[in-house]
């Protein structure tokens, strides 16, 4: 009994083509958070003061509104694998409604991102001003491309969620589009503190 | 097990809200460096097991997030903590 308890699941919830774009995101990322940390290294100084040019309360209100968005992903999809025949309708509702406070959640980031990109190049900060603004420059609005294909799937998700197109043994299209926007929120999770935070 | 994922997204903010009063009181030294770091790994093995969902799949799957967030983690306290040469 104990054994049968203790077994995992064979294969990851998803797509198998979604885990390689994963692992491919995560190297890509990856090698852009060690480049910054390593390139801070040469102007300690440049990186400290440029860094005090960012918002931090919007970096963190943005921090909150991705791990909020992944939560109520997590709702929708527990929604959906719980549904039985005689609640599939009711299921579908709510975990669309799930889905569609998450869109708003993600369309709230953009929004705010954007006004911070706005507030930066108004004071002519570009990508050329210095090494640590290309690559904040660089992470953020590679991020926000990110967020912006995120919004998109959770629309789709959304529409065919709220037309009772998934049930638990056919959800494979929402868990890939949920761990779709859950590699977002863990990539912004390590550039957050990176970037905003520590010096 | 019931109400996890509300356990975990409360922790997720609680150590979010924790890095963002170190950044914003300006309160960070080089203890609290590697502390964030810490909180980070925390958090990102929280999102890859309980909100990817890996924590209940073969380890050969799971373990592969939860290395790149050592790696990368490492690699930046590594950046962080090596004494820099002045010119």
């Amino acid at each position: 009994m104990s054994k049968i308890l203790s077994q995992k699941e064979p294969y990851p919830p998803g797509d198998f083509a979604i885990w390689i774009i994963v692992y491919v995101e995560l190297l890509t990322f990856g090698l852009l958070f060690a480049g910054y940390a390593f390139s801070r290294r040469v102007n300690l100084q440049m990186f400290n003061d440029s860094q005090l040019l960012l918002n931090q309360s919007i970096g963190f209100i943005n921090t909150l509104i991705l791990i909020t968005s992944s939560f109520f992903i997590v709702k929708a999809v527990q929604k959906i694998k719980n549904m039985t025949h005689s609640n599939g309708y009711e299921s579908s509702i709510i975990a669309s409604k799930w889905l569609f406070a998450a869109m708003l959640l993600g369309i709230l980031f953009l929004v705010l991102k954007f006004t911070e990109f706005s507030h930066l190049f108004a004071q002519g900060i570009t990508l050329s001003t210095n090494t640590f603004f290309m690559f904040y420059l660089l992470l953020t609005m590679f991020h926000f491309m990110h967020v912006s294909l995120g919004v998109i799937i959770l629309f789709n998700l959304y529409r065919k969620t709220k037309m009772y197109g998934y049930s638990p043994e056919n959800c494979r299209g929402l868990e890939t589009g949920a761990l779709y926007w859950h590699l977002v929120d863990l990539l912004w999770i390590v550039l957050f503190p990176l970037v905003y935070i520590l010096r | 097990m019931k109400k996890i994922a509300e356990r975990i997204w409360i922790i997720l903010i609680v150590l979010s809200l924790f890095a963002f009063l170190v950044g914003y009181l300006k309160l960070i030294n080089t203890f609290l460096v590697g502390i964030l770091l810490l909180s980070t790994f925390l958090k990102g093995q929280l999102i890859s097991d309980y909100f990817m969902g890996l924590k209940e799949v073969q380890l050969k799957y799971r373990i592969i997030p939860i290395l790149w967030l050592i790696l990368i983690l490492s690699l930046i306290a590594v950046a962080y903590y090596l004494p820099t040469t002045t010119p």
